[in-house]
């Protein structure tokens, strides 16, 4: 079977699905594709260029607040807001991606963390813009341009979410098999080599974590106006932790691998966390989360053992 | 309050710290010196050292045995840990199983110490004959603090002596040089690994169980502490020990200084400073570039 029709194929489930599932099931597949779209960007590092990013939640981080604050202080319309978030997170990424690729190996990895906490700290030390811990809450997701409004409802975001993977899928897919993608599978496999052959590969590596970032970004865009906060944990190394684990789970390399192991994270912690209290991480990513909402509506805290099992409330 | 005073009392308070994050990165520096691999599950480490110290503690009713107890018993997890699971890796080039497999015991060691002691933070207190203040310089200083500079210092100079005199210290240096050849000169190499694997988590359950009494034992206590001990081990050089006591040493003073006069940018300040070296010396102050 050719790609194109598997392709087909699996768009025409993915269109399909919203009428087939629950709302809840909903909520958590528009966040797996979110997080599979997360994932397939720290791929093109990892998996093209071979550089292991430990601070991949910065992407994360600074697309969520980007579009939080745009979103949330201008008002402006969620598709611009967006493509704006992902602009700054790319425009950001610049100079981390030229400091960073001074280094390989784990200088490399340990660099990209040292830039996301220092975002994670810096959202403290702003705390009139960015909130501090209580983050940014109440993220409106305004009607676009021309009047559209049809990404309001979750079966219209879950569409503008699959489309955003469709897209960036297909565009990263061009990009690791364009004459580009060439050089960097060079630099995966032989560096020295490559640089003998006449390429600069310091700039392809700041090319791709600035895609990376770009990518990321979005990411982060789309889960602040859907979940509709953006907190610090967002910046958390936790969350570097979990993406990385997503791509070498998924297979590196290979770019669908990411998504599939991105989704599969997202459900499996669903479906575990329902049974015990074993997602560990979900408890301390989403638990802080909404203990975090749940405080700036002037709610108590809630014991631990709630927050753990406490994620039906969103819906 | 005099102004020597105030200076000495801070740069107590400073060393103090420094020498809990010392038994941290210290392990995790030796480990990454001989497997080239980073321990992302040292601070799950360091806090099931914090709780089996406080069981420790609790059964026998002695601070002083729980030192001993938890990090024998620590480390044995660690070396069974590195025989069983890490040992099969060691022929595979790609970093990501080690992360993926270290990765997961960070959960996996939470979840096990949810189960054993729950949720609740354990609270063990300073014990009985180190609570109290000292004054030192007209200032009130707490005299398990202390303790901890003593303690931490004797380490440092233990470690050193052991890496530097013994003939076990001698195959650690020789293993993290070159451990084809020291394998060709008819050394155990594996059995050198499982050692240091097992006396790096030896190392951060020390840390953990003179933690405790400071912080309480509670479930994330590790996820904090583990990225200041990279961050350390990053300054002072993947693999270098006396890089590691010179990163605790500075990122305290950053951590505690910072602390008092720049409260908003006390967490920023620590990475700055690991930015600063890396940019100019990418191997860390001591280490070798990669």
């Amino acid at each position: 079977m050719s790609w194109q029709l598997n392709f087909v194929i699996t768009a025409a489930v993915c269109v399909l699905l919203p009428f087939m599932l629950p709302q809840y099931s909903l909520t958590i597949l528009i966040e797996a594709l979110i997080f599979g779209l997360f994932a397939m960007s720290l791929d093109l590092m990892v998996g093209y260029c071979r550089l292991y990013s430990f601070g991949h939640a910065a992407a994360y981080g600074l697309g969520a607040y980007s579009a939080a604050l745009i979103l949330t202080k201008l008002q402006w319309p969620l598709p611009i807001g967006i493509v704006l978030a992902v602009l700054v997170t790319i425009l950001t990424a610049v100079p981390i991606a030229w400091i960073c690729t001074r280094s390989t190996g784990v200088s490399f990895a340990m660099l990209t963390l040292a830039f996301a906490q220092l975002g994670y700290a810096m959202l403290f030390r702003f705390r009139d813009i960015t909130g501090g811990s209580d983050g940014i809450t109440g993220i409106p997701r305004p009607s676009g341009p021309f009047g559209m409004t049809w990404f309001q409802g979750k079966t219209g975001y879950y569409y503008l979410v699959l489309g955003c993977l469709l897209g960036s899928y297909l565009l990263c897919r061009a990009i690791v098999r364009s004459p580009f993608g060439a050089v960097l599978a060079g630099i995966r496999e032989n560096e020295a080599k490559t640089v003998a052959l006449g390429y600069n590969t310091r700039a392809h590596k700041i090319a791709t974590v600035v895609l990376a970032y770009g990518f990321g970004g979005l990411a982060g865009a789309l889960y602040a106006a859907f979940a509709g906060f953006a907190s610090p944990e967002l910046f958390f190394w936790l969350v570097s932790g979990r993406v990385l684990i997503m791509v070498v789970v998924g297979g590196s390399g290979t770019l669908i691998g990411p998504i599939l192991g991105g989704v599969f994270f997202v459900f499996l912690e669903h479906q575990l966390s329902q049974l015990t209290a074993a997602a560990h991480l979900r408890i301390h990513i989403h638990g802080l989360r909404h203990v975090r909402a749940g405080r700036h509506l002037g709610a108590a805290e809630e014991p631990l053992e709630s927050r753990a099992s406490g994620r039906g409330r969103r819906q | 309050m005099s102004l020597l005073g105030f200076i000495v009392a801070q740069c107590l308070s400073a060393l103090s710290q420094a020498a809990i994050l010392f038994f941290i990165a210290c392990g995790l520096t030796l480990i990454f010196g001989i497997m080239r691999i980073i321990n992302f599950a040292h601070g799950a480490i360091f806090m099931l050292g914090a709780y089996v110290g406080f069981t420790a503690i609790a059964v026998t009713g002695s601070f002083l045995l729980s030192l001993v107890i938890a990090p024998i018993v620590v480390g044995a997890v660690g070396m069974a840990f590195e025989r069983i699971f890490l040992r099969p890796l060691y022929g595979r080039r790609d970093g990501g199983a080690y992360l993926l497999l270290t990765f997961g015991l960070t959960v996996v060691l939470s979840e096990i110490v949810r189960v054993i002691w729950g949720a609740q933070p354990l609270a063990s207190g300073i014990p009985d004959f180190l609570r109290g203040i000292v004054i030192v310089f007209d200032q009130p200083f707490p005299l398990y603090r202390l303790f901890l500079i003593a303690l931490g210092f004797a380490f440092a100079i233990a470690v050193w002596q052991f890496l530097d005199r013994t003939r076990a210290g001698l195959l650690i240096r020789a293993v993290s040089q070159n451990a084809e050849m020291v394998h060709a000169l008819g050394t155990d190499v594996d059995l050198v690994r499982t050692g240091v694997f097992g006396l790096g988590c030896a190392m951060a359950a020390l840390g953990g169980v003179l933690a405790a009494p400071l912080v309480t034992a509670f479930l994330g206590m590790g996820t904090t502490v583990v990225i200041d001990a990279f961050v350390i081990v990053i300054i002072g050089g993947m693999g270098s020990f006396l890089g590691s006591l010179i990163g605790s040493i500075l990122v305290a003073f950053v951590q505690v200084l910072g602390a008092y006069y720049f409260q908003d940018l006390a967490l920023a300040f620590m990475y700055f400073l690991m930015l600063i070296v890396l940019v100019i010396r990418p191997g860390g102050l001591l280490g070798k570039e990669d």
